[in-house]
């Protein structure tokens, strides 16, 4: 699934490339997001080799930052049990788990071998969200699906969703976090994540 | 090349694995039948498609426990001796016979003109492809098609009822169940006899170790991302698609109002 989405990431950003330099306007477009991101996605896989696990962390760090909204993903994946967390406990979920995004990214992204992603459609949500819909090509492969899904965040778009093949990246970490911290609590649920940043670091 | 197609490939290879070890659709029956009468609800569910968590829980434990005692030793060892154009050439073979199914289904659900392509397929790959060794058609540019019965009960409209994990068998839903019997009636490998069958498991392992690997290093519970990601995929299968986003972004719409508002700064 996360390879579908590495893949699919990949490939968006190898075609965008073109298009990402347009982006002059100081208010970027949903599409505009999705393409600069994973045209630095890209990049960073073309270089993955060079850049080492903590080169491709740096990079991929703003990348990130500035195409998700990190904050409002991390209140989502805890759907109701977030109402239980504290201030504090609120905030630390918030920095390991824009930590475990980015090393996730910097961890599966480290090659690139041909795929290529095309743009297809673009949706209004009923709540002012928008879909980018896309799909990977894939050498002597089927192409995979890929949808992001943003909400406007101040004056900007930001990713808030990855769903591949239908299977959406937000539906699947929100049933493992609420279902970790519905039986294991807070502090085993930060272990679990920080154990996660410590294995990606190390391969 | 192969690497990365088995990587895309491998999750459905690993679920598929279920369905072709369904050898012996009695020991199914007879699971289905414990499963519904001795695990009623020991659980404040968090998922309502999976109301025995408990005991699918230990079923996962179980099974991931000969999966690493048993059947990763060996499936590694075959992926060792083996060449990859050999485990290809494995893969399509199987993959071939399995069309049989695809085609029958295509037809159970309708869908025609898509069976028409599926038939030839089967038969070019059959034919040019020496008995399915070769994925010809690929090169025609005839992808394949994912259909078994599961779906077309779903087509049929048949809910897809609870979540379960069978001993060996793995993750399936009360509707998957008669789906793998039919599938494995169906598909010409469960008569070619013991070796080859053995074969067609060692290989839908070693395909699947990608998907396993990920879910290894990916999952903070294992045993959820293994079902969500499961029924979210079935899911996606049997609508072909078609209501993947619209449901799950409609999902996330509340999600995203309930969950913003007592955050509110």
């Amino acid at each position: 699934m996360l390879m579908n989405i590495k893949l699919i990431v990949i490939l968006v950003s190898y075609l965008l490339t073109a298009s990402a330099f347009a982006q002059t306007e100081s208010s970027a477009s949903a599409k505009q997001i999705v393409e600069k991101f994973q045209s630095d996605l890209i990049a960073v896989m073309k270089e993955g080799k060079q850049l080492g696990y903590a080169g491709r962390y740096e990079k991929l760090k703003e990348a990130v930052i500035n195409s998700h909204d990190l904050s409002k993903i991390a209140r989502i994946v805890v759907g109701k049990e977030g109402e239980k967390l504290s201030e504090e406990q609120q905030q630390k979920l918030d920095e390991v788990f824009s930590k475990l995004s980015i090393a996730s990214y910097a961890h599966n992204f480290k090659d690139y071998s041909g795929e290529s992603f095309v743009f297809d459609s673009e949706e209004q949500t009923t709540r002012g969200g928008v879909v980018i819909h896309s799909h990977l090509v894939i050498p002597d492969d089927k192409p995979v699906k890929f949808d992001y899904m943003l909400k406007e965040k101040g004056n900007s778009w930001r990713i808030i969703n990855i769903i591949a093949n239908g299977v959406s990246d937000l539906a699947l970490k929100r049933s493992e976090y609420t279902t970790i911290l519905q039986r294991e609590g807070f502090d085993a649920l930060i272990a679990k994540i920080n154990e996660k940043i410590d294995t990606y670091s190390k391969q | 090349m192969v690497i990365r197609s088995s990587q895309t490939g491998s999750l459905k290879n690993s679920l598929q694995l279920a369905r072709r070890l369904t050898l012996a659709a009695s020991i199914v029956t007879l699971l289905s039948g414990c499963a519904t009468t001795e695990l009623a609800g020991n659980n404040n569910a968090a998922n309502p498609d999976d109301p025995y968590e408990g005991f699918n829980r230990t079923m996962f434990g179980f099974n991931n426990s000969v999966d690493s005692y048993v059947a990763k030793p060996i499936s590694d060892a075959y992926r060792w001796i083996t060449p990859d154009f050999m485990q290809t050439g494995v893969y399509n073979f199987f993959n071939n016979l399995k069309n049989v199914n695809v085609v029958l289904n295509d037809v159970l659900q309708a869908k025609f003109e898509q069976g028409a392509q599926d038939t030839g397929r089967l038969a070019l790959n059959t034919t040019l492809g020496l008995g399915g060794l070769f994925d010809v058609a690929k090169n025609v540019g005839w992808h394949q098609n994912d259909e078994d019965f599961e779906q077309t009960l779903a087509v049929w409209g048949v809910p897809q009822g609870s979540y379960l994990v069978l001993p060996l068998l793995g993750p399936s839903t009360a509707r998957g169940i008669p789906g793998s019997v039919f599938d494995t009636a169906a598909n010409p490998a469960t008569y070619i006899g013991m070796p080859v069958q053995l074969l067609s498991l060692l290989n839908s392992r070693a395909n699947a170790e990608g998907a396993l690997k990920f879910i290894d290093e990916a999952a903070l519970d294992p045993y959820v991302f293994t079902r969500e990601s499961f029924l979210q995929w079935r899911n996606n299968l049997a609508t072909d698609g078609r209501m993947d986003s619209s449901a799950n972004l409609l999902d996330l719409d509340d999600e995203l109002e309930t969950s913003t508002k007592p955050t509110k700064e």
